[in-house]
Formats: C-alpha cells, sequence, structure tokens
C-alpha cells in the first residue's frame, strides 16, 4: 500500500507535535502565556505541512495509492512505516487542521488557569498519538496510537485533578478504553498467526483466504475495540463523563478526533468487513442501536456538554452505521462534516459556559441571544448543520450514510437512521431554543427549575475571577469560531454530485465505486424525506420551547419536564447499572469469595500447616539433645555396634 | 596368610586389641571425669593402632603404619582440644562433672 519513498514533511508533520509536547512539559512553566501560542503554532506547522504533503498522499501509480515512509523493521514480517493515502490525509488534515484552531481557541479559555503550559502540553501529546494512529502502516504501531490517545484523554479529562468527578470521570474512561485495546491487540494475535505480518496490505491481501468464522472472529475484536473508542452501545458510558475536562477538550478529543478513531479502523480495515457479511451486519446494528438511543438520551440531558456528548454518541452511531454495512465513503464523510460542526458546537458551547461563569445547565440560561450574539450565530450554524438542514454540511454526508444503509441492503437502518435524524432535529432545537431564547433565568432560584443539587450541577470556577462573570469572550476564542462556521457551511458541497463530486474522486482509488443496484427509493426522495422528519422534529421543540406562549412559562414547563422525567432515561436506560452489576458486581463477588474462602484455606492454610510441621519436627528431634556427654557417646557406640553386627550378620560385599 | 613375621598368633593381637578398645568404651560411658573420658578415648585409639601395626605385620602391607602414625597425630590433636575445653569448662564452673556441662540441651 502506497508507493514507497523517503517523505520528510510526513516524518515532519508526525514527530512536530511531539517535539513540541516535549518542550512544553519540560519548559512550559518558564514559557508562560507563549505557551498557549508555542503549542499553537507547532500543530499549524504540522497542518502546513499535512497540506504540503497532499499530492504525495493521494497519488497513485499502478494501484499503490499513497506515500508510503519506511521507518524500520523489527524482523521478518514486522516493518514498521507511515502511510499517507487519502484516508489518513482527510484525518490528519482535521486532526492538524481543527486541532490548530481548538489550541488557538484554549489559550483564551485557558487563560488563567494555574496549570496553562501543562494543558498545551498533554494537547499537543494528544495530537502526536492521534496522528501516530492515523499514519501508521500497520497494526502494531495503530495499536500504539490507540493506546496513547487514551493516555491523552485520560490526561486532559482528570486536567481539573482537585475536583472528584473529574477524576473519576477519566478513571472510567481509560478503562472502558482499555477494555478496546485489549480487543485489538486479540485481533492482532489473530491476524498474525494467519498472515505472520503485522502490515495492513499482507492483511488485507490475504482477507478473502480467511476461513469465515476467523475472519468474523478479527472483525469482531476490531470492532470491540471501534466500539470503545468511538462510545458505542455498550461501552459508551464513559462519553458523557468525559465532559467532566475542560471543554476544548471536549471539542477535539470527545467530538472532532479521537471518539472518531474506531470509524477511521473500520473505514482502514474496510477490505476485511467488505469479505464478511456477518461482520457488516453486527457491526452496522450496533451503530444504528447506538444512533437512535444517544439521540434519545440527548433529550433528556440538561447540561449543555452532556447534550453535545450524546449527540457525539449519537453521530458517530451514523458513522459506524455508515461504514459497518460497506458505505465507506458516507461514513467517513460524516466524520468530515461532523468534526466541523460539533467542534464548532462545543466551541460555541464553550463561549456560553466561559461567559456564564462556568454554568452549563441550561435551565439556568436563556434569553443568550441578547448577551451572546455571537454565540448564537455558532450555535445556530452548528445546529442546522447537525439537523441536516441543506445546504449545511450536514444535510450531505448524513444523507450519503442514510442512504447507503439501503443501497447495500438494510431497510431497517435506513429507517433507524431517518428517525434518529428527526430526534435529533428535536434536542438540537431544544438546545437552542432553551438556551437562547426567553428570559435569562440564572438569577432564578435553581429549586424553581427543578434543578435539585444546584451545587452538583455545573463546573466549579476554577478561573481567574477576571476571565469570568459575563465578560464577552475575547477574539481569541472568537476567531477560531468564526473561522470554524466557513466549513460547517460548505463542507457538505464536496460530497454533492455523486460519483463525480470532488469526494468520490477523492476516495475513488481508496473504496471501490460500488455498482449495487439502485433501490427503489432514490437518493433525492431519500433527503426529501429525511428533511420533512427533520423539520417535524425541529417544529416539535418549538412548540415546546420556543413559541411565545412556552417562552413565557420557561420556568414551570422545565420544573415540570425535569421533576417529570421518567426514571428509565434520567438513569441513561441503567447502562450504567447494568454495567456495574454484570462487570464490577461480578468481580467484586469473585473477590469476595477468594478473599473468604480460598485465600485463608488454601493459600494461607497451605502456609499455616508448613509452618506447623517444621515446629512438629523440632520438637521431636529436639528431644534427642539431652546436652549429656556420656549419653552421646552411648549412642555412638550403640550405633557402630549396629554397624558390626550388620557385617558380622550378613556379610561385606566381597 | 603367612604369619612368620609375627611372634604370636594375630588371633592373640585382635584379642587384647578388642580387650582394650571395650575398656576404653566403658570408660567413656561410665566415668564422669572429663580427665578419665580423655584417657579412655587414648585407650581405644591404641586399641586402632595395635591392630593396624598387627595386620601391617600379618600381610607384610605397611600402610598400616602410615595409619597408625595419622591415628596418633589425631589423638594428639584430639588431646589438646579436649583438655583446652576441660580448662575452659573449670574456670566457669570450678568443677568437671560431664553431666553438668548441658548448656546445649535442646
Amino acid at each position: 500500500m502506497g508507493v514507497d519513498g523517503s517523505y520528510p514533511y510526513i516524518v515532519a508533520l508526525w514527530l512536530l507535535p511531539l517535539l513540541g509536547a516535549l518542550v512544553l512539559w519540560a519548559f512550559g512553566p518558564q514559557m508562560r502565556r507563549v505557551a498557549g501560542w508555542f503549542g499553537s503554532g507547532v500543530v499549524g506547522l504540522s497542518f502546513v505541512l499535512t497540506v504540503l504533503s497532499w499530492s504525495a498522499g493521494t497519488q497513485n501509480a499502478g494501484g499503490a495509492v499513497g506515500a508510503h515512509q519506511a521507518l524500520g523493521s523489527w524482523f521478518a514480517g514486522f516493518h514498521f512505516g507511515l502511510l499517507l493515502d487519502p484516508l489518513s490525509l482527510l484525518w490528519a488534515l482535521i486532526i492538524t487542521g481543527v486541532g490548530c484552531l481548538i489550541h488557538v481557541y484554549s489559550i483564551g479559555y485557558m487563560d488563567g488557569d494555574g496549570a496553562f503550559a501543562r494543558f498545551f502540553a498533554y494537547m499537543n501529546f494528544f495530537v502526536f498519538a492521534m496522528l501516530t494512529l492515523v499514519l501508521s502502516d500497520n497494526f502494531i504501531g495503530l495499536l500504539v496510537g490507540w493506546g496513547l490517545v487514551g493516555l491523552a484523554s485520560y490526561f486532559l479529562i482528570g486536567f481539573w485533578f482537585f475536583k472528584p468527578t473529574a477524576v473519576a470521570a477519566a478513571r472510567k474512561a481509560f478503562v472502558i478504553n482499555v477494555v478496546g485495546d485489549v480487543g485489538i491487540m486479540l485481533a492482532i494475535f489473530l491476524i498474525v498467526a494467519n498472515v505472520h505480518s503485522i502490515g495492513f496490505g499482507d492483511a488485507f491481501a490475504a482477507a478473502g483466504s480467511f476461513s469465515s468464522t476467523t475472519l468474523f472472529a478479527i472483525c469482531l475484536c476490531l470492532f470491540i475495540g471501534a466500539a470503545a473508542k468511538s462510545a458505542q452501545i455498550p461501552l459508551h458510558t464513559w462519553l458523557p463523563d468525559a465532559m467532566e475536562g475542560p471543554t476544548p477538550v471536549s471539542a477535539l478529543i470527545h467530538a472532532a478526533t479521537m471518539v472518531t478513531a474506531g470509524v477511521y479502523l473500520i473505514a482502514r480495515c474496510a477490505p476485511l468487513w467488505s469479505h464478511n457479511s456477518d461482520a457488516q451486519l453486527l457491526v452496522g446494528t450496533i451503530g444504528g442501536l447506538t444512533a437512535i438511543v444517544g439521540a434519545i438520551l440527548g433529550c433528556a440531558q440538561w447540561d449543555i456538554k452532556r447534550i453535545l456528548a450524546y449527540s457525539t454518541m449519537s453521530q458517530i452511531g451514523y458513522m459506524i452505521m455508515g461504514v459497518g454495512v460497506g458505505a465507506y465513503e458516507g461514513g467517513v464523510a460524516h466524520f468530515f462534516t461532523h468534526a466541523f460542526f460539533k467542534a464548532q458546537l462545543f466551541l460555541g458551547a464553550g463561549l456560553i459556559i466561559h461567559a456564564l461563569a462556568n454554568e452549563q445547565d441550561v435551565r439556568r440560561m436563556g434569553g443568550l441571544v441578547k448577551k451572546l450574539p455571537f454565540a448564537f450565530v455558532a450555535m445556530l450554524t452548528g445546529v442546522l448543520a447537525i439537523c441536516g438542514i441543506p445546504p449545511f454540511s450536514g444535510f450531505f454526508s448524513k444523507d450519503q450514510v442514510i442512504y447507503g444503509t439501503l443501497q447495500h441492503g438494510h431497510p431497517w437502518l435506513y429507517a433507524v437512521g431517518i428517525v434518529t435524524a428527526g430526534i435529533t432535529a428535536y434536542y438540537m432545537c431544544r438546545l437552542l431554543f432553551v438556551t437562547f431564547l426567553g428570559e435569562y433565568r440564572g438569577d432564578v432560584d435553581p429549586s424553581d427549575l427543578g434543578i435539585r443539587h444546584p451545587e452538583l450541577a455545573g463546573t466549579p470556577d476554577v478561573h481567574d475571577a477576571h476571565a469570568s462573570h459575563g465578560h464577552a469572550p475575547a477574539w481569541i476564542m472568537n476567531v477560531p469560531v468564526a473561522i470554524l462556521i466557513v466549513p460547517t457551511v460548505f463542507a457538505g458541497w464536496l460530497m454533492f454530485g455523486g460519483d463525480n463530486s470532488p469526494w468520490a474522486r477523492f476516495f475513488a482509488a481508496e473504496f471501490a465505486p460500488s455498482s449495487l443496484p439502485a433501490p427503489a427509493i432514490s437518493e433525492g426522495l431519500t433527503a426529501i424525506v429525511a428533511l420533512l422528519v427533520v423539520l417535524l422534529g425541529a417544529a416539535v421543540a418549538y412548540v415546546r420551547y420556543g413559541t411565545a406562549a412556552a417562552r413565557a412559562g420557561a420556568v414551570a414547563r422545565l420544573r415540570d419536564e425535569s421533576v417529570r422525567m421518567p426514571a428509565l432515561l434520567r438513569n441513561a436506560f441503567y447502562f450504567d447499572a447494568a454495567l456495574d452489576l454484570i462487570f464490577v458486581r461480578a468481580s467484586q463477588a469473585l473477590g469476595t469469595f477468594f478473599s473468604r474462602y480460598v485465600d485463608p484455606h488454601a493459600i494461607d492454610g497451605a502456609v499455616h500447616e508448613t509452618a506447623i510441621s517444621a515446629g512438629w519436627l523440632g520438637t521431636l528431634t529436639r528431644s534427642f539433645q539431652t546436652g549429656l556427654v556420656r549419653a552421646y557417646a552411648f549412642i555412638i557406640v550403640l550405633g557402630a555396634a549396629c554397624f558390626i553386627a550388620y557385617y558380622a550378620l550378613v556379610g561385606g560385599t566381597h | 596368610m603367612t604369619s612368620s613375621l609375627l611372634p604370636v598368633a594375630l588371633g592373640n593381637y585382635i584379642a587384647l586389641s578388642a580387650v582394650l578398645f571395650f575398656m576404653g568404651v566403658v570408660g567413656v560411658i561410665v566415668r564422669r571425669n572429663p580427665l578419665v573420658m580423655l584417657m579412655s578415648i587414648e585407650l581405644m585409639f591404641n586399641a586402632a593402632n595395635l591392630l593396624f601395626m598387627a595386620f601391617a605385620r600379618a600381610w607384610m602391607n605397611n600402610a598400616g603404619h602410615i595409619f597408625a602414625f595419622l591415628v596418633i597425630t589425631v589423638a594428639a590433636a584430639e588431646a589438646a582440644i579436649g583438655l583446652a575445653i576441660v580448662v575452659a569448662v573449670f574456670r566457669t564452673a570450678k568443677h568437671v562433672d560431664v553431666d553438668d556441662v548441658a548448656m546445649l540441651k535442646g
């Protein structure tokens, strides 16, 4: 895979963020404010190098797509290298491009934080880890990147380590991600056992020769990894909790890049999935299920970041559904647009949170359109994009995914996709209306809004006083958001035009154009149906939260809704409780069993018995030690007598 | 077996040696005075020496002589250590009775 050669730009763009992280780790505290600009600059330079590598990454010489830079070998079959082909180029562009904007935004958002430089060191480290993941040309390198992004995510979720909730969330995310790492490791074992190589190219070339059971096992193990990283059911519970980290972290890691690593993995391993329809069905179903469950749970949240987290989970469900059923271009397209609009939604939410002194509960917002007009514009474009209103970007990519499921023969997933689009429109418009319309409710008594524990609702104030309390965000936070608005609105146009679109041509060599029979419902009709459902969802949200009457009685309505929230939704379908029961309680019970029965009786018992027998043996032999010299002499004589008697009676050997 | 070099029959030497040896054994076992015990041990050594010499003459083999010298050397060393112990015990206990020297009783 890839044209072999020497590509210094690719090596440089990969290692620059690592260099940045090391410098920031070593000299960060001395650099003070410069640390932020330095960290952003390094990622920006990496982005420039990625753009300069564009032509190398898209070259196509005799079926070898992209650029391949060899790095070294371990032993036969274990060759390491970097691969920049259209798929990894796309990811690298998003990681460094969106990453650079979020770095700049963080300079404003993290201003006044005691660990300013440490934040940027972690962020640079994350960019390096993510680039390792997507640029690797083999499974081992991918796993290394996979583990390192998990580590970076752990660092950044627990960045405010004085908050017990943040520490717990970081630990939870790490543990669940390690479950995924183990899945990938098992898949690598299976691949190496069968093809004796860790390279993508070797594994994919042999994909057709695997037995279907082996291939399904490999795909299943890989998907465990993808599900843990990309928050798919049932391994999604860490993502809403991960919102404990600073908002730029949520935007970069838990929305735009890291959580889409599962989509990358499945798109990268497309040849494996294409050979096994069982694996495709499994992944597509889990993706669809995650999409609709995430959307439903998004309707029941009050924390602005948790709404966005469930929406992320739901949107990744779409992507996984797309790449799962074989609509790789569609799934990857949705990753592309989602990276922009979700980053923008998170950064917009960050503007609000920053301006309201870390208030995250939408019930205590309201009327912000007058207070924060720019944040309103940012959120509005993001919401229109995620809902899939033409001509915003989400319309095109979501349409590709939904239509792709039908094309590949999964009408049920098609229906799920359409319904989820409607629910998405509902909860995103709900977020928009509750936050920006009506009167400001920050002065209302929290209990009147149905907030039971106001002290637990938001994030404690961790910024300097000057950076909070209604201050308008500095330009440094507005500029990245303003830049992101452009792709949020227009990125989708790249996918317009079917097989001749720039998007399709970009991926033509990567994913073979599908020559599937046209389904009964055309793509245009799909778009119209989806749009109608979306408008219906938005209309319901408008009637409930947007009309003049609803705005006037917002306080009473929000209280009613909070109090009457069904327990099923309040507990997020009891996924946490179920995982707790199956894994945590079960292992606790096992531990109790061992500590109560096996340990004291088998392990300690064996040790105690050894000690007791040694003591008993000592008592026995001690009784011979009389201390009487004459007794010893007598025993010696007796022994000698026995000796002689033996030879006298039995005889010698000769 | 030629016995031309022995002025008396070999059996007599063996009998004498056995008598001497058992005198030594009984001395060690029944007497409580360490000096007498040491002398009894010497008696046993010399019983063994007598046998070595007798068989050396009887079988025309000089190895017996050499072993006799070895035994004399060991006996001298043993007597030196034994007497040293007796002196050390006497200094602490002011009387010497081997049955009282039983501090290492288990």
